[in-house]
Protein backbone atom coordinates (compact mmCIF):
# COMPACT_ATOMS: atom_id res chain seq x y z
CA UNK A 1 0.00 0.00 0.00
CA UNK A 2 2.82 2.15 0.69
CA UNK A 3 4.27 1.89 -2.62
CA UNK A 4 1.50 2.43 -4.54
CA UNK A 5 1.13 5.62 -2.29
CA UNK A 6 4.63 6.41 -3.16
CA UNK A 7 4.27 6.13 -6.55
CA UNK A 8 1.48 7.82 -6.74
CA UNK A 9 3.17 10.67 -4.93
CA UNK A 10 6.05 10.20 -7.83
CA UNK A 11 3.77 11.19 -10.62
CA UNK A 12 2.41 13.91 -8.89
CA UNK A 13 6.42 15.12 -8.50
CA UNK A 14 7.05 14.25 -11.71
CA UNK A 15 3.74 16.30 -13.32
CA UNK A 16 4.76 19.01 -10.95
CA UNK A 17 8.20 19.57 -12.26
CA UNK A 18 7.75 19.06 -15.80
CA UNK A 19 4.47 21.54 -16.24
CA UNK A 20 6.71 24.93 -16.45
CA UNK A 21 9.01 23.55 -19.21
CA UNK A 22 5.76 22.18 -20.77
CA UNK A 23 3.89 25.56 -20.89
CA UNK A 24 6.92 27.45 -21.78
CA UNK A 25 7.63 25.79 -25.07
CA UNK A 26 7.03 27.55 -28.42
CA UNK A 27 6.30 31.36 -29.07
CA UNK A 28 3.72 31.19 -32.02
CA UNK A 29 0.24 31.27 -30.45
CA UNK A 30 -1.64 28.61 -32.21
CA UNK A 31 1.42 26.27 -32.24
CA UNK A 32 1.66 26.62 -28.90
CA UNK A 33 -1.90 25.78 -27.75
CA UNK A 34 -1.79 22.89 -30.40
CA UNK A 35 1.76 21.56 -29.37
CA UNK A 36 1.08 21.98 -25.78
CA UNK A 37 -2.72 20.12 -26.18
CA UNK A 38 -0.38 17.22 -27.72
CA UNK A 39 1.68 16.91 -25.21
CA UNK A 40 -0.80 16.91 -22.73
CA UNK A 41 -2.32 14.01 -24.24
CA UNK A 42 0.54 12.24 -23.91
CA UNK A 43 0.82 13.13 -20.73
CA UNK A 44 -2.38 11.72 -19.89
CA UNK A 45 -1.90 8.93 -21.23
CA UNK A 46 1.54 8.16 -19.49
CA UNK A 47 0.09 8.54 -16.71
CA UNK A 48 -2.76 6.22 -16.99
CA UNK A 49 -0.67 3.63 -18.36
CA UNK A 50 2.64 4.23 -15.86
CA UNK A 51 0.76 4.03 -12.97
CA UNK A 52 -1.77 0.79 -14.29
CA UNK A 53 1.73 -0.54 -14.72
CA UNK A 54 3.28 0.41 -11.20
CA UNK A 55 0.14 -0.88 -9.52
CA UNK A 56 1.00 -4.54 -11.50
CA UNK A 57 4.30 -4.18 -10.31
CA UNK A 58 3.46 -4.00 -6.85
CA UNK A 59 0.46 -6.96 -7.49
CA UNK A 60 3.55 -8.73 -8.75
CA UNK A 61 6.33 -7.92 -5.72
CA UNK A 62 4.14 -8.91 -3.12
CA UNK A 63 3.15 -12.24 -4.88
CA UNK A 64 7.32 -12.97 -5.19
CA UNK A 65 7.88 -12.26 -1.72
CA UNK A 66 4.55 -14.73 -0.81
CA UNK A 67 5.97 -16.98 -3.04
CA UNK A 68 9.50 -16.82 -1.35
CA UNK A 69 7.71 -17.16 2.11
CA UNK A 70 5.89 -20.26 1.10
CA UNK A 71 9.20 -21.90 -0.22
CA UNK A 72 11.27 -21.45 3.17
CA UNK A 73 8.25 -22.93 5.08
CA UNK B 1 -14.74 -20.46 -7.63
CA UNK B 2 -11.24 -21.73 -6.17
CA UNK B 3 -8.68 -19.33 -5.89
CA UNK B 4 -6.75 -20.82 -9.17
CA UNK B 5 -9.84 -20.58 -10.60
CA UNK B 6 -9.88 -16.43 -9.46
CA UNK B 7 -6.47 -15.91 -10.14
CA UNK B 8 -6.93 -17.56 -13.51
CA UNK B 9 -10.04 -15.10 -14.17
CA UNK B 10 -8.02 -11.90 -12.93
CA UNK B 11 -5.59 -12.57 -15.69
CA UNK B 12 -7.63 -13.27 -18.47
CA UNK B 13 -9.48 -9.96 -17.60
CA UNK B 14 -5.90 -8.25 -17.31
CA UNK B 15 -4.60 -8.92 -20.29
CA UNK B 16 -7.96 -8.50 -22.37
CA UNK B 17 -7.94 -5.06 -20.33
CA UNK B 18 -4.62 -4.63 -21.44
CA UNK B 19 -5.65 -5.19 -25.24
CA UNK B 20 -8.19 -2.85 -24.44
CA UNK B 21 -5.89 -0.16 -23.35
CA UNK B 22 -3.84 -0.41 -26.68
CA UNK B 23 -7.15 -0.51 -28.80
CA UNK B 24 -8.10 3.07 -27.10
CA UNK B 25 -4.57 4.54 -27.40
CA UNK B 26 -5.36 3.69 -31.35
CA UNK B 27 -8.65 5.19 -31.55
CA UNK B 28 -7.70 8.01 -29.39
CA UNK B 29 -4.61 8.80 -31.26
CA UNK B 30 -5.67 7.80 -35.21
CA UNK B 31 -9.53 7.24 -35.38
CA UNK B 32 -11.75 9.74 -33.01
CA UNK B 33 -12.64 12.98 -34.85
CA UNK B 34 -11.20 16.39 -32.54
CA UNK B 35 -13.74 18.26 -30.80
CA UNK B 36 -14.49 21.23 -32.19
CA UNK B 37 -14.44 23.72 -29.58
CA UNK B 38 -12.22 22.19 -27.19
CA UNK B 39 -9.75 20.81 -29.26
CA UNK B 40 -6.73 18.28 -29.34
CA UNK B 41 -6.76 18.20 -25.33
CA UNK B 42 -10.68 16.62 -25.59
CA UNK B 43 -8.99 13.50 -26.16
CA UNK B 44 -7.84 13.31 -22.59
CA UNK B 45 -11.85 12.89 -21.65
CA UNK B 46 -11.03 8.85 -22.69
CA UNK B 47 -8.91 8.84 -20.25
CA UNK B 48 -10.41 10.39 -17.37
CA UNK B 49 -13.94 9.46 -17.26
CA UNK B 50 -13.27 5.94 -17.10
CA UNK B 51 -10.77 6.58 -14.21
CA UNK B 52 -13.61 8.59 -12.94
CA UNK B 53 -15.60 5.41 -13.13
CA UNK B 54 -13.94 3.04 -11.69
CA UNK B 55 -12.47 5.65 -9.28
CA UNK B 56 -16.21 6.07 -7.75
CA UNK B 57 -17.33 2.23 -8.64
CA UNK B 58 -14.11 0.77 -6.48
CA UNK B 59 -15.23 2.83 -3.32
CA UNK B 60 -18.32 1.36 -3.77
CA UNK B 61 -17.12 -1.56 -3.72
CA UNK B 62 -14.54 -0.89 -0.53
CA UNK B 63 -17.67 0.61 1.16
CA UNK B 64 -20.06 -2.75 0.71
CA UNK B 65 -17.34 -4.97 1.60
CA UNK B 66 -16.44 -3.16 4.65
CA UNK B 67 -19.91 -2.89 5.88
CA UNK B 68 -20.65 -6.23 5.60
CA UNK B 69 -16.87 -7.49 6.97
CA UNK B 70 -17.86 -5.10 9.92
CA UNK B 71 -21.19 -7.32 10.48
CA UNK B 72 -20.22 -11.05 9.48
CA UNK B 73 -16.17 -10.84 10.28
CA UNK B 74 -14.95 -12.47 7.17
CA UNK B 75 -11.55 -12.16 6.19
CA UNK B 76 -12.17 -12.59 2.77
CA UNK B 77 -14.70 -9.50 3.36
CA UNK B 78 -12.08 -7.18 4.16
CA UNK B 79 -9.15 -8.13 1.61
CA UNK B 80 -11.65 -7.44 -1.20
CA UNK B 81 -12.44 -4.68 0.34
CA UNK B 82 -8.40 -3.84 0.52
CA UNK B 83 -8.00 -4.98 -3.03
CA UNK B 84 -10.41 -2.68 -4.13
CA UNK B 85 -9.23 0.05 -2.46
CA UNK B 86 -5.86 0.15 -3.79
CA UNK B 87 -7.28 -0.26 -7.44
CA UNK B 88 -9.67 2.80 -6.63
CA UNK B 89 -6.65 5.04 -5.65
CA UNK B 90 -4.80 4.19 -9.01
CA UNK B 91 -7.55 5.16 -10.66
CA UNK B 92 -8.85 7.89 -8.74
CA UNK B 93 -4.77 9.28 -9.36
CA UNK B 94 -4.95 8.89 -12.87
CA UNK B 95 -7.99 11.13 -12.42
CA UNK B 96 -6.82 13.93 -10.52
CA UNK B 97 -3.85 13.96 -12.75
CA UNK B 98 -5.41 14.13 -16.18
CA UNK B 99 -8.31 16.37 -15.11
CA UNK B 100 -5.55 19.20 -14.91
CA UNK B 101 -3.79 18.68 -18.07
CA UNK B 102 -7.20 18.97 -19.59
CA UNK B 103 -7.96 21.72 -17.97
CA UNK B 104 -5.00 23.50 -18.33
CA UNK B 105 -5.21 23.70 -22.17
CA UNK B 106 -9.34 24.18 -21.83
CA UNK B 107 -10.18 26.18 -19.19
CA UNK B 108 -6.25 28.16 -19.19
CA UNK B 109 -5.89 27.22 -15.46
CA UNK B 110 -4.89 24.15 -13.65
CA UNK B 111 -7.00 24.20 -10.82
CA UNK B 112 -10.24 25.25 -10.73
CA UNK B 113 -13.09 24.84 -7.46
CA UNK B 114 -15.29 23.32 -10.11
CA UNK B 115 -17.29 20.67 -7.51
CA UNK B 116 -16.52 17.60 -9.29
CA UNK B 117 -12.80 18.67 -9.24
CA UNK B 118 -13.06 19.00 -4.97
CA UNK B 119 -15.23 15.77 -5.08
CA UNK B 120 -12.43 13.35 -6.48
CA UNK B 121 -9.77 15.27 -4.54
CA UNK B 122 -11.84 14.64 -1.37
CA UNK B 123 -12.06 10.70 -2.43
CA UNK B 124 -8.76 10.79 -2.97
CA UNK B 125 -7.80 11.76 0.82
CA UNK B 126 -10.71 9.40 1.66
CA UNK B 127 -8.87 6.68 0.05
CA UNK B 128 -5.50 7.87 1.51
CA UNK B 129 -7.00 7.86 5.27
CA UNK B 130 -8.30 4.28 4.45
CA UNK B 131 -4.96 3.06 3.86
CA UNK B 132 -3.15 5.46 6.84
CA UNK B 133 -5.09 3.73 9.34
CA UNK B 134 -4.75 0.01 8.30
CA UNK B 135 -1.16 0.88 8.56
CA UNK B 136 -1.26 2.71 11.89
CA UNK B 137 -2.25 0.32 14.52
CA UNK B 138 -0.34 -2.11 16.38
CA UNK B 139 -2.85 -4.82 16.32
CA UNK B 140 -4.13 -5.20 12.86
CA UNK B 141 -6.90 -6.66 13.09
CA UNK B 142 -8.11 -3.14 14.77
CA UNK B 143 -6.64 -1.30 11.70
CA UNK B 144 -9.28 -3.58 9.43
CA UNK B 145 -11.88 -2.28 11.63
CA UNK B 146 -10.75 1.16 11.30
CA UNK B 147 -9.98 1.23 7.65
CA UNK B 148 -13.72 -0.15 7.44
CA UNK B 149 -15.47 2.55 9.51
CA UNK B 150 -13.60 4.92 7.02
CA UNK B 151 -14.71 3.26 4.24
CA UNK B 152 -18.60 3.76 5.68
CA UNK B 153 -18.33 7.13 6.73
CA UNK B 154 -16.47 7.93 3.36
CA UNK B 155 -19.91 6.96 1.40
CA UNK B 156 -21.84 8.19 3.69
CA UNK B 157 -20.26 11.91 3.49
CA UNK B 158 -19.65 11.50 -0.49
CA UNK B 159 -23.33 12.37 -1.43
CA UNK B 160 -23.07 15.35 1.20
CA UNK B 161 -19.84 16.75 0.27
CA UNK B 162 -21.17 15.88 -3.86
CA UNK B 163 -23.82 18.08 -2.74
CA UNK B 164 -21.98 21.03 -1.11
CA UNK B 165 -19.99 21.70 -2.97
CA UNK B 166 -22.54 21.57 -6.36
CA UNK B 167 -24.13 24.42 -4.72
CA UNK B 168 -21.75 26.21 -6.60
CA UNK B 169 -21.73 27.54 -10.17
CA UNK B 170 -20.51 25.03 -11.98
CA UNK B 171 -17.50 25.43 -15.06
CA UNK B 172 -17.32 21.52 -15.71
CA UNK B 173 -18.41 20.44 -19.05
CA UNK B 174 -22.12 19.19 -18.33
CA UNK B 175 -23.65 15.77 -18.76
CA UNK B 176 -22.88 14.47 -22.30
CA UNK B 177 -23.61 10.84 -22.32
CA UNK B 178 -25.90 10.42 -19.56
CA UNK B 179 -29.17 12.80 -20.06
CA UNK B 180 -32.36 12.34 -21.04
CA UNK B 181 -32.48 13.36 -24.18
CA UNK B 182 -29.91 10.61 -25.44
CA UNK B 183 -26.04 11.39 -25.76
CA UNK B 184 -24.98 14.25 -27.75
CA UNK B 185 -21.79 13.01 -28.68
CA UNK B 186 -20.80 12.19 -31.77
CA UNK B 187 -20.90 8.18 -32.65
CA UNK B 188 -17.33 7.75 -32.55
CA UNK B 189 -16.37 9.31 -29.67
CA UNK B 190 -19.39 7.43 -28.07
CA UNK B 191 -17.47 4.49 -29.66
CA UNK B 192 -14.32 5.20 -28.10
CA UNK B 193 -15.51 6.29 -24.68
CA UNK B 194 -17.45 2.85 -24.49
CA UNK B 195 -14.53 0.81 -25.16
CA UNK B 196 -12.50 3.47 -22.76
CA UNK B 197 -14.91 2.74 -19.95
CA UNK B 198 -15.34 -1.42 -21.03
CA UNK B 199 -11.15 -1.31 -20.68
CA UNK B 200 -10.51 0.13 -17.66
CA UNK B 201 -13.36 -2.13 -15.87
CA UNK B 202 -12.09 -5.04 -16.96
CA UNK B 203 -8.55 -3.72 -16.11
CA UNK B 204 -9.44 -3.21 -12.62
CA UNK B 205 -11.35 -6.65 -12.35
CA UNK B 206 -8.75 -8.03 -13.10
CA UNK B 207 -5.74 -6.67 -11.23
CA UNK B 208 -8.56 -6.33 -8.49
CA UNK B 209 -9.12 -10.14 -8.70
CA UNK B 210 -4.96 -11.01 -8.78
CA UNK B 211 -4.53 -8.47 -5.41
CA UNK B 212 -7.38 -10.16 -3.84
CA UNK B 213 -5.66 -13.87 -4.67
CA UNK B 214 -2.30 -12.55 -3.68
CA UNK B 215 -3.47 -11.31 -0.19
CA UNK B 216 -5.26 -14.32 0.82
CA UNK B 217 -1.94 -16.51 0.10
CA UNK B 218 -0.10 -13.89 2.04
CA UNK B 219 -2.57 -13.99 4.96
CA UNK B 220 -2.42 -17.95 4.30
CA UNK B 221 1.50 -18.03 5.37
CA UNK B 222 1.06 -15.29 7.67
CA UNK B 223 -1.42 -17.30 9.59
CA UNK B 224 0.99 -20.15 9.20
CA UNK B 225 3.92 -18.90 10.39
CA UNK B 226 2.75 -17.20 13.32
CA UNK B 227 1.32 -20.77 14.05
CA UNK B 228 4.57 -22.21 13.85
CA UNK B 229 6.08 -19.77 15.96
CA UNK B 230 2.96 -20.65 18.78
CA UNK B 231 3.93 -23.99 18.10
CA UNK B 232 7.70 -23.43 18.62
CA UNK B 233 7.14 -21.39 21.53
CA UNK B 234 4.58 -24.02 23.27
CA UNK C 1 -34.89 5.05 30.65
CA UNK C 2 -31.34 3.34 31.50
CA UNK C 3 -30.08 4.01 27.70
CA UNK C 4 -30.67 8.32 28.37
CA UNK C 5 -28.84 7.71 32.39
CA UNK C 6 -25.87 5.96 31.13
CA UNK C 7 -25.28 8.90 28.25
CA UNK C 8 -26.25 11.19 31.13
CA UNK C 9 -23.23 10.06 33.49
CA UNK C 10 -21.04 9.39 31.28
CA UNK C 11 -21.14 13.05 29.96
CA UNK C 12 -21.41 14.05 33.52
CA UNK C 13 -18.42 12.63 34.33
CA UNK C 14 -16.59 14.06 31.71
CA UNK C 15 -17.63 17.58 32.28
CA UNK C 16 -17.10 17.15 35.77
CA UNK C 17 -13.61 16.30 34.99
CA UNK C 18 -13.05 19.00 32.30
CA UNK C 19 -14.43 21.55 35.44
CA UNK C 20 -11.66 20.38 37.81
CA UNK C 21 -8.79 19.90 35.60
CA UNK C 22 -9.92 22.81 32.88
CA UNK C 23 -7.40 21.56 31.10
CA UNK C 24 -8.89 21.16 27.54
CA UNK C 25 -11.13 24.19 27.85
CA UNK C 26 -7.90 26.63 29.19
CA UNK C 27 -5.93 25.01 25.65
CA UNK C 28 -9.04 25.91 23.21
CA UNK C 29 -9.34 29.11 25.15
CA UNK C 30 -6.08 30.04 24.76
CA UNK C 31 -5.36 29.11 21.08
CA UNK C 32 -8.68 30.76 19.93
CA UNK C 33 -7.92 34.47 21.96
CA UNK C 34 -4.37 34.10 20.44
CA UNK C 35 -5.61 33.67 16.58
CA UNK C 36 -7.62 36.44 17.08
CA UNK C 37 -4.31 38.18 18.19
CA UNK C 38 -2.36 36.63 14.72
CA UNK C 39 -5.44 37.25 12.72
CA UNK C 40 -4.90 40.97 13.49
CA UNK C 41 -1.69 41.00 12.15
CA UNK C 42 -2.34 38.32 9.55
CA UNK C 43 -4.56 41.11 7.61
CA UNK C 44 -4.11 44.64 6.72
CA UNK C 45 -7.31 46.31 7.54
CA UNK C 46 -6.84 49.21 5.87
CA UNK C 47 -7.27 46.76 2.90
CA UNK C 48 -9.77 44.09 3.62
CA UNK C 49 -12.39 44.53 6.31
CA UNK C 50 -12.24 42.02 9.57
CA UNK C 51 -16.61 42.17 9.13
CA UNK C 52 -16.42 40.58 5.09
CA UNK C 53 -13.61 37.75 5.68
CA UNK C 54 -14.75 37.27 9.63
CA UNK C 55 -17.27 33.95 8.88
CA UNK C 56 -14.71 32.07 7.04
CA UNK C 57 -12.07 33.13 9.84
CA UNK C 58 -14.13 32.10 12.64
CA UNK C 59 -15.33 29.07 10.98
CA UNK C 60 -11.83 27.73 10.63
CA UNK C 61 -10.92 29.07 14.33
CA UNK C 62 -13.83 27.00 15.58
CA UNK C 63 -12.33 23.35 13.40
CA UNK C 64 -8.58 23.91 14.39
CA UNK C 65 -9.33 24.75 17.88
CA UNK C 66 -12.01 22.25 18.20
CA UNK C 67 -9.68 19.47 16.87
CA UNK C 68 -7.59 20.45 19.25
CA UNK C 69 -9.56 19.05 22.35
CA UNK C 70 -11.27 17.04 20.97
CA UNK C 71 -8.28 15.24 19.90
CA UNK C 72 -7.74 14.32 23.79
CA UNK C 73 -11.62 13.04 24.01
CA UNK C 74 -10.25 9.30 24.72
CA UNK C 75 -6.86 10.63 26.37
CA UNK C 76 -7.54 9.79 29.69
CA UNK C 77 -9.08 6.54 29.28
CA UNK C 78 -6.51 4.94 27.44
CA UNK C 79 -3.20 6.63 29.18
CA UNK C 80 -4.62 4.36 32.17
CA UNK C 81 -6.09 1.44 30.21
CA UNK C 82 -9.09 2.77 32.08
CA UNK C 83 -11.11 1.94 28.78
CA UNK C 84 -10.81 -1.99 28.94
CA UNK C 85 -12.40 -1.59 32.29
CA UNK C 86 -15.32 0.83 30.75
CA UNK C 87 -15.63 -1.81 27.97
CA UNK C 88 -16.34 -4.71 30.78
CA UNK C 89 -19.67 -3.00 32.23
CA UNK C 90 -22.54 -3.94 30.65
CA UNK C 91 -23.74 -0.78 29.13
CA UNK C 92 -24.43 0.09 25.48
CA UNK C 93 -21.59 1.30 23.43
CA UNK C 94 -23.78 3.95 21.19
CA UNK C 95 -24.79 5.20 24.82
CA UNK C 96 -21.02 5.60 25.85
CA UNK C 97 -20.18 7.06 22.37
CA UNK C 98 -24.02 9.89 22.65
CA UNK C 99 -22.58 10.68 26.21
CA UNK C 100 -19.05 12.07 25.23
CA UNK C 101 -20.37 13.40 21.76
CA UNK C 102 -22.28 15.20 24.28
CA UNK C 103 -20.28 16.29 26.57
CA UNK C 104 -17.85 17.58 23.72
CA UNK C 105 -20.60 19.23 22.83
CA UNK C 106 -21.32 21.67 26.10
CA UNK C 107 -17.36 22.41 25.90
CA UNK C 108 -16.65 22.96 22.15
CA UNK C 109 -20.00 25.51 22.57
CA UNK C 110 -18.16 27.18 25.66
CA UNK C 111 -15.15 27.88 23.38
CA UNK C 112 -17.37 29.01 20.14
CA UNK C 113 -18.87 31.59 22.39
CA UNK C 114 -15.21 32.59 23.16
CA UNK C 115 -14.63 32.71 19.69
CA UNK C 116 -17.68 35.06 19.04
CA UNK C 117 -17.12 37.32 21.74
CA UNK C 118 -13.26 37.27 21.02
CA UNK C 119 -13.60 38.09 17.57
CA UNK C 120 -16.62 40.93 18.40
CA UNK C 121 -13.84 42.73 20.98
CA UNK C 122 -11.11 42.30 18.82
CA UNK C 123 -13.11 43.55 15.60
CA UNK C 124 -16.25 45.17 16.03
CA UNK C 125 -17.94 42.57 14.12
CA UNK C 126 -21.30 42.86 13.78
CA UNK C 127 -23.18 39.42 14.01
CA UNK C 128 -26.39 40.88 11.91
CA UNK C 129 -30.38 40.92 13.71
CA UNK C 130 -31.14 36.98 13.87
CA UNK C 131 -29.37 35.96 17.03
CA UNK C 132 -31.65 33.07 17.02
CA UNK C 133 -31.02 31.32 13.67
CA UNK C 134 -26.97 32.60 14.30
CA UNK C 135 -26.94 30.32 17.17
CA UNK C 136 -28.56 27.35 15.44
CA UNK C 137 -26.65 27.05 12.15
CA UNK C 138 -23.43 27.58 14.89
CA UNK C 139 -25.12 24.74 17.07
CA UNK C 140 -25.81 22.40 14.29
CA UNK C 141 -22.64 22.70 12.66
CA UNK C 142 -21.36 22.11 16.38
CA UNK C 143 -23.39 18.78 16.52
CA UNK C 144 -22.09 17.59 13.27
CA UNK C 145 -18.31 18.18 13.69
CA UNK C 146 -18.25 16.42 17.47
CA UNK C 147 -20.17 13.32 16.15
CA UNK C 148 -17.28 13.21 14.02
CA UNK C 149 -14.45 13.82 15.63
CA UNK C 150 -15.57 12.03 18.84
CA UNK C 151 -15.69 8.95 16.46
CA UNK C 152 -12.52 9.54 14.92
CA UNK C 153 -10.32 10.49 18.02
CA UNK C 154 -11.60 7.30 19.81
CA UNK C 155 -9.77 5.99 16.18
CA UNK C 156 -6.69 8.00 16.52
CA UNK C 157 -6.01 7.79 19.88
CA UNK C 158 -5.62 3.89 19.48
CA UNK C 159 -3.08 4.57 16.39
CA UNK C 160 0.29 4.48 16.38
CA UNK C 161 0.03 8.17 14.67
CA UNK C 162 -2.06 9.39 17.32
CA UNK C 163 -3.65 12.82 17.72
CA UNK C 164 -1.69 13.80 13.74
CA UNK C 165 -4.31 11.44 12.10
CA UNK C 166 -7.41 13.49 13.14
CA UNK C 167 -7.22 16.49 10.78
CA UNK C 168 -6.34 13.91 8.05
CA UNK C 169 -9.63 11.63 8.87
CA UNK C 170 -11.67 14.63 9.51
CA UNK C 171 -11.06 17.46 7.19
CA UNK C 172 -12.32 15.81 4.49
CA UNK C 173 -15.34 14.75 5.86
CA UNK C 174 -16.18 18.39 7.17
CA UNK C 175 -16.71 20.26 3.89
CA UNK C 176 -20.76 20.07 3.93
CA UNK C 177 -20.24 22.08 7.67
CA UNK C 178 -17.43 24.37 6.36
CA UNK C 179 -19.43 25.56 2.86
CA UNK C 180 -22.60 25.77 4.72
CA UNK C 181 -21.74 26.78 7.86
CA UNK C 182 -19.90 30.08 6.03
CA UNK C 183 -22.55 30.60 3.57
CA UNK C 184 -25.25 30.57 6.36
CA UNK C 185 -23.05 33.14 8.63
CA UNK C 186 -21.80 35.22 5.99
CA UNK C 187 -25.18 36.01 4.85
CA UNK C 188 -26.71 36.55 8.15
CA UNK C 189 -23.52 38.85 9.49
CA UNK C 190 -24.36 41.18 6.47
CA UNK C 191 -27.93 41.12 7.18
CA UNK C 192 -29.50 39.59 4.59
CA UNK C 193 -33.28 37.92 5.20
CA UNK C 194 -33.39 34.91 6.72
CA UNK C 195 -35.00 32.77 3.90
CA UNK C 196 -31.60 33.28 1.70
CA UNK C 197 -30.17 30.54 4.73
CA UNK C 198 -32.80 28.36 5.60
CA UNK C 199 -31.45 25.35 2.82
CA UNK C 200 -28.19 25.32 4.77
CA UNK C 201 -29.37 25.15 7.89
CA UNK C 202 -31.51 21.66 6.53
CA UNK C 203 -28.62 20.69 4.87
CA UNK C 204 -26.70 21.30 8.41
CA UNK C 205 -29.43 19.83 10.06
CA UNK C 206 -28.85 16.61 7.71
CA UNK C 207 -25.12 16.75 8.21
CA UNK C 208 -25.97 16.62 12.30
CA UNK C 209 -27.55 14.02 11.83
CA UNK C 210 -25.69 11.53 9.91
CA UNK C 211 -22.64 12.50 11.39
CA UNK C 212 -24.31 11.26 14.96
CA UNK C 213 -25.75 8.52 13.47
CA UNK C 214 -23.02 6.98 12.18
CA UNK C 215 -21.13 7.24 14.65
CA UNK C 216 -23.11 5.97 17.34
CA UNK C 217 -23.57 2.96 15.02
CA UNK C 218 -19.66 2.21 14.21
CA UNK C 219 -18.82 3.26 17.17
CA UNK C 220 -18.23 -0.01 18.94
CA UNK C 221 -16.32 -1.48 16.05
CA UNK C 222 -13.69 1.44 16.36
CA UNK C 223 -13.78 0.42 20.56
CA UNK C 224 -14.22 -3.34 20.52
CA UNK C 225 -10.59 -4.89 21.64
Amino acid sequence: MTKIIRTCLLAAAILAISSPELSAQGTDLASQTLGRAYWHVFAAYAIGWILVLGWVISIARRLVSVEQAMKGN
Amino acid sequence: MSQDRLRQTGVALAVLGTLGALLVLWMVFFWVPTERTMGIAQRIFYVHVPSAWIAFFAFGIVALCSAVYLWLKDERLDMAALAAAEGGMVFCTIMILTGPLWARVSWGTWWTWEPRLVLTLLLWFIYFSYFLVRNATENPEQGKRFAAVVGIIGVLDIPLIHISVTWMRSLHPEPVVLKPEGPSLDPEMLITLMVGLATATMLFLGLFLMRYTVECLKREVDQRQTGAQAAQGA
Amino acid sequence: MDYFRVIWTVARKDLLIEMRTRERVAAMGSFVVLVGVLFNYSIDTAIVRPQEIAPGIIWMTIIFGGLLGMGRTFHLEEEDGAFSGVLQTPIPLDALYLGKTAANLVILSLVTVLIFIVFSVFFGLSFGSHPFVLLTVVFLALIGFVGLSTLFSAMSVRTTMGESLLPVLVFPLLIPMVIFGVSATSRLFAGRPVSEVTGSVRMLGAFAILSVAAGALLFRYVVEE
